[in-house]
């Protein structure tokens, strides 16, 4: 019999207290799960973001957009090795739906746009048909449209012939592989845009910059928006990791609560759990003596504390990490980072070691010192 | 004795036997002062964040934004438009008979974060009436901006959040570096996390050709109608008028709603780990007071009295923890200035003091009274259910 059967056995000798004890450290752990888990989606996201593409946009929102003249530049700029424009076209789809479409040069997009995937005949159609359109799956289905199919947006955009009626016809799918059933939008080309367009022609919203070694991600950026520094149109270049980062960030000061909370949920198990694993020590003295009569070692009484105390404390912790994974779709109804990760269970279950030890020290400390005479004397309660 | 002396004298015994169960009274104490402490922080930035962003709205006030958008930010304003607007009955006029009306442009200056991380502000070109039209707003050092000149002011609270805010100090925006030369106060407002400019001379240096925004003073709340009316049979607009608190709390709703669920899951979720710890508790007591609950019985005390008196006990313990977790929420968050995103824009920073309201504290001692109840009460029904002569028997 090692020192965990004999401890499940005494666990269940007071099993109510027991499962009032397994109960909250279990809430416990579904708190520190959730907390962790937004922790944790917000570095997934961030290590996740490439480093070898970067984005070029105006230095501050509300500029007006920049030259495509400026690609030539970019693309001049050591260590580039692809860049693609985009620009954004709105218009009313037999109103009240308003369709958004990027316009870009899709072959190069898709290249720098690996969380999208198109097949070669779809781009292959795009470049014979001038108005063509790719058009995601979700937004296919919502509106019954097939390949092939022609379709008038109104934009407040207006063409050359003082219309705002641009016609498209689909001429394939691509696929958002994120969220793919929350893609609702379309690509088209960018020439046809800016050639028929009036207002802001020649201009685009943002470039995407493929580089050579991502390595140099910084230095490369950093070169780029060299170029325009003195220019009516200064840039703001960065990788996806860096805006991924900057997002987490921006989440501003809240970030110090979920810390602040944490500590409040870890000194209260420490406290309660202490408590009970006290008590449950304190009137159990008699049979320690009884054990140690027995030939136990001090040893053996301490790891039978600490066994107690361990199996209560990982039962728990686990089943509460396990439920708030479980609980991660309804959590994201209110924070949409929250991910329990493989890295959340493992601090999760490193820190339910760590207060298990905790809160057994002390009676773990007396039960290896226990006098075997005093001990039987003490009052059997 | 009736019921009443009986519960009062034996939660008497009760409470003063509680220095000789010290680690169990203090788990409850702890539980309910960690609970407390957490759900009145959280609730307190959704709290202080309300209280910013409706802080001087006044329902004299309305804003005119483009017909489908719901934010300043999406909508368009023509010039044309804005003429139109100011001709409409119902607005306020000054001495001179000119409307107090400020059609105003919403942008975005970089501010760094006292951690060094980057932030946006609310950069706000504004109409000369600007002073009549929001008359919160007040000077507090420096000048106003001149039209025509790359001048801006700053909030206050702004000023303190970010670094470099300082008077005489540049902001570099799209076409060079703008001075701040004055910095004004707004009551606490969102106002005061936001810099505003010359509305025209913004316009021209972001080569903008339409406003976001027109804001309006009333004559009086009950010309609303009127206003909105002339507005809406305008052929030439298709514009939403709002009254100025309706529009705040539809912009801020969602921050606010957020930052509230957030407090109601954390706390409910302490609030039930913290429930087990207080039945653990008090189905110990309980335990050791087995043969003494027993002898109260014998003696003639009504089980009911004894129930009542234990569950007295756990909600008094409970309400010490929830009276110390209320000092400390108080002492260590109320009035603190924080910011976060919420801002005019969507990704602009609001900045707000955290404030711990009678209303929340009220809510976390009920919260932490019924923590007290339930660990009471079921444990006390089992202090009575067996029978005396059993219950003395135990050891």
């Amino acid at each position: 019999m090692n020192s965990f059967t004999l401890a499940w056995a005494n666990l269940w000798r007071k099993p109510v207290r027991t499962v009032l004890t397994a109960l909250s450290i279990a809430m416990a752990f579904l708190l520190i799960g959730l907390l962790q888990g937004v922790n944790a989606g917000f570095s997934e996201a961030i290590a996740k973001a490439r480093r070898d593409v970067l984005t070029t946009d105006p230095r501050l929102r509300g500029s007006p957009p920049m030259p495509i003249a400026m690609m030539e530049q970019i693309r001049k700029v050591p260590g580039v090795a692809d860049v693609a424009p985009r620009s954004y076209f709105m218009g009313d789809y037999r109103t009240p739906y308003t369709i958004a479409a990027i316009a870009t040069l899709p072959r190069t997009w898709f290249k720098l746009r690996r969380q999208f995937r198109v097949e070669e005949s779809a781009l292959q159609a795009m470049q014979r048909t001038r108005n063509g359109m790719l058009v995601t799956p979700a937004l296919m289905k919502q509106f019954g449209w097939k390949v092939g199919d022609q379709l008038t947006l109104r934009s407040r955009e207006l063409k050359a012939d003082g219309s705002g009626d641009w016609s498209f016809e689909i001429v394939g799918v691509f696929e958002a592989l994120i969220d793919p059933d929350n893609a609702f939008f379309t690509l088209i080309d960018y020439s046809y845009l800016d050639e028929a367009r009036i207002t802001n022609r020649g201009t685009v919203d943002r470039f995407f910059v493929r580089i050579t070694d991502p390595e140099r991600s910084i230095a490369t950026a950093t070169a780029i928006d060299a170029l325009f520094t003195n220019s009516s149109h200064q840039t703001r270049t960065r990788s996806d990791q860096d805006r991924a980062e900057a997002e987490s960030k921006r989440m501003g000061d809240i970030g110090f609560f979920t810390n602040a909370v944490l500590g409040a949920v870890l000194f209260m198990m420490l406290f309660l759990t202490a408590n009970v694993t006290r008590q449950s020590f304190q009137e159990r003295i008699s049979e320690f003596g009884v054990l140690k009569a027995l030939g136990f070692s001090g040893g053996a009484c301490l790891r039978l504390t600490l066994a107690e105390s361990l199996s209560v404390y990982l039962l728990a912790a686990g089943a509460g990490l396990g439920l708030a994974s479980m609980l991660t779709p309804f959590a994201r109804e209110i924070h949409s980072a929250v991910h329990v990760t493989g890295a959340v269970y493992l601090r999760g279950m490193t820190l339910a070691l760590a207060l298990a030890i905790a809160s057994a020290a002390i009676p773990c400390w007396q039960a290896y010192r226990l006098p075997v005479a005093g001990a039987l004397s003490a009052r059997i309660s | 004795m009736n019921v009443a002396r009986q519960i009062l004298a034996l939660t008497a015994v009760g409470l003063r036997s509680v220095p000789h169960r010290r680690g169990n009274s203090a788990v409850i104490v702890i539980g309910s002062t960690c609970v407390v402490a957490v759900l009145l922080s959280v609730l307190a930035m959704a709290t202080g964040f309300e209280r910013t962003i409706q802080a001087d709205a006044r329902p004299d006030r309305v804003l005119v934004i483009t017909n489908g958008m719901d934010t300043e930010g999406s909508s368009s304003l023509s010039r044309e438009n804005v003429d139109v607007i100011q001709a409409a009955p119902g607005i306020k006029r000054d001495s001179a008979g000119k409307a107090m009306v400020s059609a105003e442009v919403v942008l975005v200056a970089p501010v760094v974060r006292r951690n060094g991380a980057d932030a946006y502000l609310t950069l706000r070109g504004s109409g000369e009436q600007l002073m009549q039209v929001r008359s919160e707003l007040r000077l507090v050092a420096g000048r106003m901006f001149r039209p025509g000149l790359h001048e801006l002011v700053i909030g206050q609270a702004a000023q303190q959040q970010f670094r470099g805010l300082d008077l005489g100090k540049v902001i570099r925006l799209y076409d060079g570096d703008w001075t701040i030369v004055g910095m004004f106060a707004a009551g606490d407002s969102v106002r005061e996390s936001e810099a505003i400019a010359d509305a025209t001379t913004v316009m021209t240096a972001y080569q903008l050709s339409a406003y976001n925004s027109t804001t309006a003073l009333l004559t009086s709340e009950s010309s609303f109608a009127i206003f909105s009316q002339a507005l809406q049979r305008d052929p030439s607009l298709k514009v939403s008028v709002m009254r100025e608190p309706d529009y705040l709390a539809m912009v801020s709703g969602y921050v606010h709603r957020w930052l509230k669920s957030v407090a109601y899951l954390i706390g409910g979720i302490m609030g039930i780990g913290a429930l087990f710890g207080a039945l653990n508790t008090m189905y110990s007591a309980m335990a050791s007071r087995q043969s003494e609950i027993a002898t109260l019985r014998a003696l003639g005390f009504s089980p009911a009295a004894i129930v009542i008196s234990i569950v007295l006990e756990a909600v008094l313990l409970s309400l010490v923890g929830a009276f110390v977790g209320i000092g400390m929420a108080y002492t260590a968050f109320n009035g603190q200035a924080i910011n976060t995103l919420g801002g005019s824009l969507w990704d602009t920073q609001v900045v707000y003091t955290l404030s711990v309201s009678l209303p929340l504290v009220l809510l976390a001692i009920a919260l932490v009274g019924s923590i007290g109840i339930l660990g009471g009460l079921l444990p006390a029904i089992r202090s009575i259910r067996s029978t005396i002569a059993d219950a003395l028997r135990v050891p």
